[in-house]
C-alpha cells in the first residue's frame, strides 16, 4: 500500500509549481492514498492531487482559504492510525514534545505534520513521526535553505517503511526510513 | 457508375487474353501491323479502340513501327470517344496498357523508322492523354440537371484518381531531371489545370502535382506552381494547396540530413510574395483563408528559417497589414477567422517555448488588438501557461511590462469585457495562473529584480479587489525572497540595507493595497511572515520593521476579524510567531506577548480562552527578547497562564468539553513540569488527573467520550514511560497513578 | 445442248491463255451470289482455244459454221429485253462443215479495248464475256464465259482535300476535313472533325459511304442509294474546339470505282455521309461525293510486264463538283 505524504505547496503565493523532477515522479495510478499536510491554497493543486490518487485528506494550513478542511484528521491504513495536522498551531512549531501532545490526543501510530517546510522522521516513545517538508520548496521566513521533498509510505502490515525524495541541486534524492509498530 | 467499373475491369481483363493472344500470334510470325487495319475495321467505337489500343501494344512490342508513332496515335484516336464516363474509362485503359511501353531515355531523336523514341514522347503522350481525361472529367460537371450536382461531384471525385493517374505515370518516368520537369512537364500540366477553370479539378489535381513529384523539384519551380495557383478558379480552396506544398517542403527541409533548403532558393520570399499575389486576386476570399495562408507562411518560417525570427514577425506584420485594410477588429470568439487568428499566433508561442524569444516579435503585441475579450483571454491564458510549463524566467524590468501589456486581459478589468461576472471557479483559476506566473518574473541581478516587482506591483495593483487577492501577495513572498537575497549580498552591497528598507516598504504599502480591499485573513498572515522575515535579516530599523508588521497583524486581528474560530486561529497564528521570534527587545517583546494574552483571554467562547492562554503559556518560556542571552523561562508567568486555564475551564458548563480541556491542561502541565519549570508542582498533576479521573466515568458514553478516555490514557502511559525512565530529567516522585 | 434429244450434240469449253498464272476476281451476280472469273485488263488480249467435244463419238456433228465473240455489254434489269453491246467482236473459228471428232481451235482477239469495269448494281449489269457458237439448223450449240475487268487508273495529279465549314445557325457549326477528294479502293480516308459550335446535345457521329446507281436518262432516271458503310467515329457529346479523328479504310468495304455515265446508260457515284444523331434522334448530315478509282499497283505491273502487253490507264473522273454549305437534317 503507497501513501504518499506531502504538504506545503503554497502555489501560487510562494511558488509556481511543484518541481518537475517530483512531477515526474509522480504518476497516476500507483500511488492509493494521499495525505496533505495543507497549505496547498488553491483548488488547482488540491485538483493536482486528485489526478495522482482519488483517496485524498487534506487538513488546513495557516494558508489555506478552503474553510472545509479539518484542523486535524485521523486516517486508518491498513493497521496504522494516522494522524494528520499542519503544525502551525502546535506551540512551539515543530517542537517534538508539542506534537507528542497531539499524538496521545489522536490516539495515533503515526503523526504527520508540516509547516517548518523542513522534512523529519523520528520515533518518539514509540510512535512515528513524520515532517514531509514542502513539496514545491516553499519560501519559509525562517529557513532560508528549503529543500524540496515528499515522503512515500509502503505499509505493510506493521511496517512502514518511508521513503523520503529530496530535490538537491535538481538531483532527486532518495531515503529509506523504517518504523514498526510495536 | 458502379456498374460501368466492374465492366471495365471485365472488358479490361478479356483483352489482356486478347493481347497476350496477339503477343502469341506475332511471335508466329503474324505481322502486327495488318492485325492493326484489321480492328479498325470494327464499325462500333467503343470496342473498336480498346481493340485498337490493345493490338497497338503488341504493335509497340513488336518493334515494327516507331514506337512513338503508335503512342502518337492511340491517344490521337481516342479522341473519338466524348462520352465522359466511357473516354475516361478508355484512356485509363489506355494508361495501364502502356505502362511498361513508355520510352524513358533521353536519346536524341533519329528519324529512323523503328526508332522507340524517347522520354519527350512519353511526356507529349502523357500530356495530352492527361488533358482529353481532365476535359472529359470537368465535362461531367456540366451535364445533366443542375439538381443532380451533388450527386455528380460525389461521381466527380470518384473518378478523380483515372484522371490523376496520368500525373503519377509522368512522376514515374525516370528521365525526367529537374531541367526536363521545369520547362516540358510542370508547365504543360499548370497550363492544363489552369486553363480548365473547374474547381473540383484544378483543387485535386494541385494537390496531386504536390503529391507525385519530388520535394527537389518543388523547390525548384516554387514560381511556376504559386503563379498558377493564384490564377485559379475563385471557388479553388487554394489555401488548402498552398498549404499541402508549404507543408511538405517544411517537413522536407527537416528531413532531409543536414541539407535543408538550398541557399539560393529563397523558400519564404517567394511564398510570401506569391501568397500576396493570391489574396490580391481573390478580393472574395475569407479573411479565415487568408489568415490561414500566413499560418502555413509562418509554420514555414519556423521549420526552414528557426533563427529568422525577422521572417516570423514579417507574417505577423503582413497579417496586421491585411487586417487593417479590411478594417476587421474585435474578431468575435468562435468565429472561423478568430480561430486561425489563434492557431497564427499560437505558433510562435509553441515553436519557441519561450516567451522571450516571442518577445523579440515587434508585431506580436499589437495582433493582440484584434481579438475581442474572450479570445485575448484565451491566448493571455495560453501564453501564461507556455510561461509555466517551460517555468521560463522573465528577467528584466522591460521583458516584465511587455508581457504584462500583452496578457493585459488577465491583469486588469478591459473596457470590452462582459457585464456579467465571470465564474468564481474559472476566475480563481485564471488568476491562480497568474500568481504562479509572478514566480517567474526573476532576475538574477537584486536591483533589477526591485524594478521587476515595481513594475509588476503597478501593474497588477490595478487588477482590481477581486485580482490582487491572487496577484499581490505572490509580490509580497517575491519581495521577502528578495530581501533574503540582499540579506546574502551583504558582503558586495554596501547599501544592502536601504535597499531592505525600501523592500518592506515596498511590502507595507502592498499588504495594505489588500487591506483596502477588505481582505483580512491574507494580509494579517502576511505581516506575520513580514514580520518573522524583517526580525531574521539584520538590517538597521529591523525591529522597527518588524514592530510595525506585528502590530498591524494586531489592528487587523482586533478590527477586522470577528468570527471566534477566526479569532481563534489567528491568535495561535499570532502566538506560534512571536513564539519564535528573536529579534525584539523587552521594551518590544513585553508589550506583544501581554497583548497575545490578552487577547487570548478575551476571546469569546470559555474552551477557545482556555485553549488560547494555555498556548500563551509557551510566549514565556521558549520565547525570547533579543536582551537576554537565554529564552524567557518565567515560570510564574507559565504557571499563571495554566492556572488562567484551569480556571476557565473550571467555568465550562459542557462537562465533555471540560473533561477534554482538562486532559489539555494536564497534557501542557507535564509538557512544562518535564522541562523543568519549578512553578509547577506534583501535586497539581495528582489534582488535575484526580479531577479527570473523577469526572470521566460521569461522561454520558459516546465517541467523544471514548476520544477523552484514550487521550487520557496515553497521557497517563506517558506519564508512567518517564516516571519509571532511568535517564529523565526530572522526578516524578510523589505522582498518583495506577 | 439438245432440245430433242436426239443427233449429235457438242460441248464447248473455252480455255483461256495463261490460266495457271492469271489473276482471278470475283464479282456479284444478279442475285447476290458471288462468282469469281478471270481478270483482264483494258487493252489486253485476251486468246485461247475452244474445245469441243463431241457426244457421241462416232457420230458426225454438222454445223454452218463455229464462230466466237468477245462482247462486252450493259444489262439494265427493267428492260431485260434490250442489251447494250459496247463491244462486239467476232472471229470465225471453222467455216460451215461437218465434225467428225473432237476438235480444239485457237483464238485471240488482240489488245482489245475494255473501256468500262465490269459491274453488276441493283438496276444494271456491265459483263464482259466470251461466247462460243456453234450454229446449227435447228438449235445453235452457245457456250458462253465470263470474264471481269478492272479498269485502272493512274495516281490523280490533282486531289485536293475536301474540307468545308458548314453549320445550322447557332446551333451546329462544324469544319470538316476528308484528306483527299479521290481514294482508290484500297485506301484510307483521314480526316477530322472540328467543332466550332455546339449546341445540340449529340448521341454520336458516324461516317457512311453511299453508293449512288443512277440508270436512265431523263424523266427516266432511276436513282439507286446503298449504304455500303456505317463507321461510327465519335461517341458522346463534344464540346466546342474539339477536334475529332477520321480513319477509315476502305478496303473492308466492297466498292467498285466510280462510275460517270457509262455508256451513257449508268453511272455510279460514291458520297461520304457524315451524320450525328442526337439525344432526340434527330439526324444531322452532309454529304460530299468522293471519288472511288483502282490504283494500279505494283503486282499488277509485274503481271502485265511478262504478259507483254501494256495495260491502258486513265485518269480517275474528274472532280466532284462542289456543294453547298449547310447541313441536311432529316425529317
Amino acid at each position: 500500500m503507497l501513501v504518499l505524504v506531502l504538504g506545503d505547496l503554497h502555489i501560487p503565493h510562494r511558488c509556481n509549481s511543484v518541481p518537475s523532477r517530483f512531477k515526474k515522479l509522480l504518476v497516476p495510478g500507483k500511488i492509493q492514498h494521499i495525505l496533505c499536510t495543507g497549505n496547498l491554497c488553491t483548488k488547482e493543486s488540491f485538483d493536482y492531487l486528485k489526478t495522482l490518487a482519488s483517496d485524498v485528506h487534506v487538513v488546513r494550513g495557516d494558508f489555506d482559504e478552503n474553510m472545509n478542511y479539518p484542523e486535524q484528521k485521523v486516517v486508518t491504513v491498513g493497521q496504522f492510525r494516522i494522524g494528520l495536522c499542519h503544525g502551525h498551531q502546535v506551540v512551539p512549531w515543530g517542537d517534538n514534545e508539542s506534537l507528542a501532545m497531539v499524538q496521545r490526543q489522536l490516539d495515533v501510530d503515526i503523526l504527520i505534520s508540516g509547516h517548518t517546510h523542513k522534512f523529519e522522521a523520528f520515533e518518539h516513545e514509540g510512535k512515528f513521526y513524520i515532517n514531509p517538508g514542502s513539496a514545491s520548496g516553499a519560501y519559509n521566513a525562517l529557513d532560508s535553505n528549503v529543500v524540496p521533498s515528499f515522503v512515500i509510505l509502503d505499509i505493510q502490515q506493521s511496517t512502514v517503511v518511508a521513503y523520503v525524495y529530496k530535490l538537491l541541486n535538481d538531483d532527486v534524492k532518495v531515503e529509506r526510513i523504517e518504523y514498526r509498530k510495536c | 457508375m458502379y456498374l460501368n467499373n466492374v465492366l471495365d475491369m471485365s472488358i479490361s481483363d478479356e483483352l489482356r487474353h486478347l493481347e497476350m493472344y496477339l503477343v502469341d500470334e506475332f511471335q508466329k510470325g503474324r505481322k502486327v501491323a495488318d492485325l492493326y487495319e484489321l480492328v479498325q475495321y470494327a464499325g462500333n467505337i467503343v470496342p473498336r479502340l480498346y481493340l485498337l489500343i490493345t493490338v497497338g501494344v503488341v504493335y509497340i512490342k513488336s518493334n515494327e513501327l516507331s514506337r512513338r508513332d503508335i503512342l502518337k496515335d492511340l491517344v490521337e484516336m481516342c479522341r473519338g470517344v466524348q462520352h465522359p464516363l466511357r473516354g475516361l474509362f478508355l484512356r485509363n485503359y489506355l494508361l495501364q496498357c502502356t505502362k511498361n511501353v513508355l520510352p524513358d531515355n533521353t536519346e536524341e531523336a533519329s528519324g529512323g523508322e523503328n526508332e522507340s523514341g524517347n522520354v519527350q514522347d512519353s511526356v507529349d503522350f502523357i500530356q495530352l492523354n492527361f488533358a482529353e481525361m481532365n476535359k472529359l472529367w470537368v465535362r461531367m460537371q456540366h451535364q445533366g440537371h443542375s439538381r443532380d450536382r451533388e450527386r455528380r461531384e460525389q461521381e466527380r471525385r470518384e473518378l478523380r484518381i483515372l484522371v490523376g493517374t496520368n500525373l503519377v505515370r509522368l512522376s514515374q518516368l525516370e528521365c525526367i531531371d529537374m531541367e526536363r520537369f521545369k520547362k516540358n512537364v510542370l508547365p504543360g500540366v499548370l497550363e492544363q489545370v489552369v486553363n480548365c477553370k473547374d474547381p473540383i479539378s484544378q483543387e485535386y489535381l494541385m494537390e496531386c502535382i504536390i503529391q507525385v513529384f519530388p520535394d527537389d523539384f518543388h523547390l525548384q519551380s516554387l514560381n511556376s506552381f504559386l503563379r498558377a495557383c493564384a490564377d485559379l478558379h475563385p471557388n479553388v480552396n487554394v489555401k488548402n494547396i498552398i498549404i499541402a506544398l508549404i507543408d511538405r517542403l517544411a517537413n522536407f527541409s527537416q528531413n532531409e540530413e543536414g541539407s535543408g533548403i538550398p541557399s539560393d532558393i529563397q523558400l519564404f520570399d517567394i511564398f510570401s510574395q506569391q501568397i500576396a499575389q493570391v489574396i490580391q486576386n481573390r478580393p472574395d476570399m475569407s479573411p479565415e483563408d487568408i489568415v490561414s495562408l500566413q499560418v502555413a507562411l509562418m509554420n514555414l518560417a519556423l521549420k526552414c528559417y528557426p533563427e529568422k525570427v525577422d521572417y516570423v514577425d514579417k507574417v505577423l506584420e503582413t497579417t496586421e497589414d491585411i487586417f487593417n485594410r479590411l478594417n476587421l477588429d474585435h474578431l468575435e470568439h468562435g468565429t472561423a477567422v478568430s480561430k486561425e487568428l489563434m492557431r497564427l499566433m499560437k505558433i510562435p508561442i509553441d515553436t519557441y517555448n519561450s516567451i522571450l524569444s516571442v518577445l523579440e516579435l515587434q508585431h506580436f503585441g499589437p495582433m493582440f488588438e484584434y481579438f475581442d475579450f474572450k479570445g485575448r483571454r484565451i491566448m493571455s491564458c495560453y501564453i501564461i501557461n507556455n510561461i509555466l510549463e517551460n517555468e521560463t524566467n522573465i528577467p528584466t524590468q522591460e521583458q516584465v511590462d511587455l508581457v504584462l501589456n500583452i496578457v493585459n486581459c488577465l491583469v486588469q478589468d478591459q473596457n470590452d469585457q462582459p457585464e456579467e461576472a465571470d465564474d468564481p471557479d474559472d476566475f480563481a483559476e485564471e488568476q491562480g495562473l497568474m500568481g504562479r506566473f509572478i514566480h517567474l518574473l526573476h532576475s538574477d541581478d537584486p536591483n533589477q529584480q526591485f524594478l521587476i516587482l515595481n513594475i509588476a506591483r503597478k501593474h497588477f495593483g490595478s487588477g482590481g479587489d477581486q485580482r490582487i487577492k491572487y496577484t499581490l501577495p505572490p509580490i509580497v513572498f517575491a519581495a521577502f525572497r528578495l530581501a533574503n537575497r540582499y540579506a546574502d549580498l551583504k558582503e558586495q552591497d554596501e547599501n544592502w540595507k536601504k535597499k531592505c528598507q525600501k523592500i518592506f516598504q515596498f511590502c507595507h504599502q502592498t499588504i495594505g493595497a489588500l487591506i483596502k480591499a477588505e481582505q483580512a485573513e491574507i494580509p494579517l498572515r502576511l505581516f506575520l511572515q513580514g514580520a518573522v522575515t524583517a526580525g531574521s535579516i539584520e538590517f538597521e530599523n529591523h525591529e522597527t520593521v518588524a514592530y510595525e508588521f506585528m502590530s498591524q497583524a494586531f489592528s487587523i486581528y482586533e478590527e477586522e476579524i470577528s468570527d471566534s474560530k477566526a479569532q481563534l486561529a489567528a491568535i495561535t497564528l499570532i502566538i506560534g510567531t512571536l513564539e519564535q521570534m528573536r529579534c525584539f527587545g523587552e521594551e518590544n517583546h513585553e508589550p506583544l506577548r501581554t497583548k497575545c494574552a490578552l487577547a487570548a483571554s478575551k476571546l469569546l467562547k470559555k474552551p477557545d480562552q482556555c485553549r488560547g492562554v494555555s498556548i500563551c503559556s509557551h510566549l514565556f518560556w521558549s520565547g525570547k527578547s533579543s536582551d537576554q542571552d537565554d529564552e524567557m523561562k518565567d515560570g510564574k508567568r507559565v504557571s499563571d497562564c495554566l492556572k488562567k486555564g484551569l480556571k476557565i475551564a473550571n467555568q465550562c458548563m459542557d462537562s465533555s468539553v471540560q473533561v477534554q480541556l482538562f486532559v489539555e491542561l494536564l497534557n501542557n502541565y507535564i509538557y512544562f513540569y518535564e522541562k523543568g519549570c519549578d512553578q509547577i508542582p506534583i501535586q497539581v498533576l495528582n489534582q488535575i488527573i484526580s479531577k479527570i479521573q473523577e469526572h470521566l466515568p460521569n461522561l454520558e458514553a459516546n465517541e467523544e467520550t471514548d476520544q477523552i478516555n484514550k487521550h487520557f490514557k496515553n497521557t497517563v502511559e506517558h506519564l508512567q514511560t518517564m516516571k519509571f525512565a532511568k535517564d529523565c530529567k526530572v522526578s516524578f516522585e510523589g505522582l498518583t497513578i495506577e | 445442248m439438245s432440245f430433242f434429244g436426239f443427233g449429235q450434240s457438242a460441248e464447248v469449253d473455252i480455255i483461256l491463255d495463261g490460266q495457271d498464272s492469271r489473276k482471278t476476281a470475283e464479282i456479284k451476280t444478279e442475285d447476290g451470289k458471288k462468282e469469281r472469273y478471270y481478270l483482264y485488263f483494258d487493252g489486253e488480249t485476251v486468246s485461247g482455244k475452244v474445245n469441243v467435244t463431241l457426244k457421241k463419238p462416232g457420230s458426225k456433228l454438222e454445223h454452218q459454221g463455229i464462230k466466237i465473240e468477245f462482247i462486252g455489254q450493259i444489262e439494265l434489269y427493267y428492260d431485260r429485253g434490250n442489251h447494250h453491246e459496247f463491244t462486239s467482236l467476232v472471229k470465225e473459228l471453222a467455216r460451215p462443215g461437218e465434225l467428225v471428232q473432237n476438235t480444239s481451235y485457237n483464238f485471240e482477239f488482240q489488245q482489245v479495248e475494255k473501256p468500262y469495269e465490269s459491274y453488276t448494281g441493283a438496276n444494271v449489269r456491265l459483263r464482259y464475256f466470251l461466247r462460243v457458237t456453234i450454229v446449227k439448223r435447228l438449235s445453235d450449240v452457245v457456250k458462253e464465259q465470263d470474264i471481269i475487268v478492272h479498269t485502272l487508273s493512274h495516281y490523280p495529279e490533282m486531289n485536293n482535300s475536301i474540307k468545308m465549314e458548314v453549320g445550322i445557325e447557332d446551333c451546329l457549326h462544324i469544319e470538316f476535313e476528308y484528306n483527299k477528294s479521290k481514294y482508290h479502293l484500297k485506301d484510307v480516308i483521314v480526316g477530322k472533325i472540328y467543332f466550332l459550335l455546339v449546341r445540340i446535345k449529340i448521341r454520336y457521329m458516324e461516317l457512311a459511304i453511299v453508293r449512288r446507281e443512277i440508270t436512265g436518262a431523263g424523266p427516266n432516271t432511276f436513282n439507286e442509294n446503298e449504304t455500303i458503310a456505317k463507321y461510327e467515329i465519335m461517341d458522346g457529346a463534344p464540346v466546342r474546339g474539339e477536334s475529332i479523328p477520321i480513319r477509315l479504310f476502305l478496303s473492308g468495304y466492297e466498292l467498285t470505282p466510280t462510275m460517270r455515265d457509262i455508256n451513257k446508260k449508268f453511272s455510279v457515284r460514291y458520297y461520304l455521309n457524315l451524320v450525328l444523331v442526337d439525344e432526340e434522334e434527330r439526324r444531322y448530315f452532309k454529304q460530299q461525293e468522293i471519288t472511288i478509282f483502282r490504283r494500279s499497283d505494283k503486282n499488277r505491273k509485274t503481271y502485265q510486264a511478262t504478259a507483254h502487253h501494256p495495260t491502258r490507264e486513265r485518269k480517275p473522273d474528274p472532280e466532284p463538283e462542289p456543294e453547298e454549305n449547310s447541313v441536311d437534317t432529316e425529317k
